[in-house]
């Protein structure tokens, strides 16, 4: 369950904030049409489902359109898991047993509600509202063919809900790097599960080697993700 | 890697402990210098202190800074906090770790082996050290009023390095972890407070 969960928001999160970076909002002072190309900031999350929860602090990079790297801390600053992200590829290394779980996001265990990458690509479709300053809930049918209501303050994005039961909410935006910036992102499912996420210090659209989305695994257990059995 | 935690806090423990005999610059044999923290151990029953801690990421080029509060009572609670924004706590009954964190605070706890606890670490300070402990390699020197202990873990393990740097009155100036992927955690502890008489109160959640 955690697992699942957490590669959710591993893969969610930061395209989420990617579509809330690529909005307007009167209040916020931005250049227009900067968008979020790469991504790093400390992040402070939690996961809740009906049966479990987790939390912990971090650190991750994301670049446009799908890589993504997530390290969750120990409390005495080690490394407790990392985890790799690529396209369809995952994969979890956990350092304190040299083991890595390697595979396809589809392979991970289907339990918890939400619907990963195609959730992902439907947090995507957030397009910023065409009337300026727009406020209100509309209902449309988005991009990918999902029925939606997304819910517009000062032309930003700060819901966005499926008839199943998704729903994201965007919220402490902010500016960096003269993109607007949502700091704080809250999803849901039908099943009440949740994963919140609060990031800080973010860097945006600032270089990023390609070694930061590489995982190392040499003289690392490579197993398959089908053989994890929690976090 | 739980098992390393648990380590790592007897190690902790162990260096915010009593007075060690000060020394003129120079490397000393390794089980000295284990011994006299084994010693000043010996003499202290809790301890609490301030704590800077920062995290070096390799692959991301990015640093972590961390403020926060650490205690100890013998023979087996720990408890740690980290301050805002970076906000979580853990406490260690011996073999049980409760830990919170996250935005909402969201709480885990996680049962180790009883062989793993840190009582049984705790104990196995009672007495003098004669022989190194298998499996490390260690360096130890001694300059003027700080000491410094080199320790690598032989093996493949996640620790490549553990550097202890602490003054000859045993008070810990900083605990540096080097990971195997490059990684690097340091713990600078300040305002530590020795035999303070710690309650069960100030080892919950």
């Amino acid at each position: 369950m955690f697992i699942k969960l957490l590669m959710r928001f591993l893969i969610i999160a930061a395209p989420l904030l990617l579509a809330a970076c690529s909005m307007a909002r009167p209040a916020l002072v931005y250049s227009p049409g900067a968008t979020v190309d790469t991504l790093s900031a400390a992040v402070s999350l939690s996961v809740t489902t009906a049966d479990s929860g987790m939390s912990g602090s971090g650190f991750l990079v994301y670049r446009r359109p799908d890589q993504l790297h997530l390290v969750l801390l120990s409390p005495f600053g080690t490394t407790m898991i990392e985890i790799f992200s690529n396209g369809e590829q995952i994969t979890l290394l956990y350092p304190g047993s040299s083991t890595a779980y390697v595979g396809r996001i589809a392979d991970l265990p289907v339990k918890g509600g939400l619907q990963g990458w195609r959730l992902m690509r439907w947090v995507m479709d957030a397009a910023p509202s065409d009337l300026p300053g727009q406020n209100g809930t509309i209902e449309r049918t988005g991009s990918h063919g999902v029925v939606e209501k997304v819910t517009f303050e000062n032309g930003l994005v700060t819901a966005k809900s499926t008839k199943n039961g998704d729903k994201v909410y965007y919220s402490r935006y902010t500016v960096a790097g003269g993109v607007p910036f949502a700091a704080e992102l809250d999803l849901r499912n039908s099943q009440d599960d949740r994963i919140r996420m609060v990031l800080d210090e973010p860097e945006v659209n600032a270089p990023l080697e390609n070694a930061a989305f590489l995982p190392r695994l040499e003289g690392v257990k490579v197993l398959p993700l089908s053989q994890l059995k929690g976090l | 890697m739980m098992r390393v935690l648990i380590c790592l806090l007897a190690v902790s423990a162990m260096f915010v402990s009593g007075a060690i005999p000060s020394a003129e610059a120079r490397t000393i044999p390794p089980l000295e210098g284990l011994e006299a923290l084994r010693k000043g151990f010996s003499g202290m029953s809790d301890f609490t202190a301030d704590i800077t801690q920062e995290k070096r990421l390799s692959l991301m080029k990015r640093s972590m800074n961390m403020t926060g509060t650490v205690r100890f009572r013998k023979p087996d609670q720990f408890y740690m906090a980290i301050n805002p924004p970076y906000t979580s706590r853990m406490v260690l009954k011996d073999s049980t770790i409760e830990m919170a964190g996250g935005p909402d605070g969201k709480s885990n706890r996680i049962v180790l082996p009883p062989e793993q606890g840190l009582g049984r670490w705790v104990s196995k300070l009672t007495s003098p050290l004669t022989t190194l402990p298998d499996g490390v390699a260690i360096q130890a020197d001694l300059s003027n009023a700080l000491y410094t202990l080199i320790i690598t873990p032989q093996g493949k393990g996640q620790v490549k390095e553990l550097t202890i740097s602490f003054l000859a009155d045993g008070t810990i100036r900083r605990l540096s972890i080097l990971e195997r992927n490059g990684d690097k955690a340091t713990m600078t502890f300040k305002n530590l407070r020795r035999n303070i008489g710690l309650t069960d109160r100030e080892f919950r959640l």
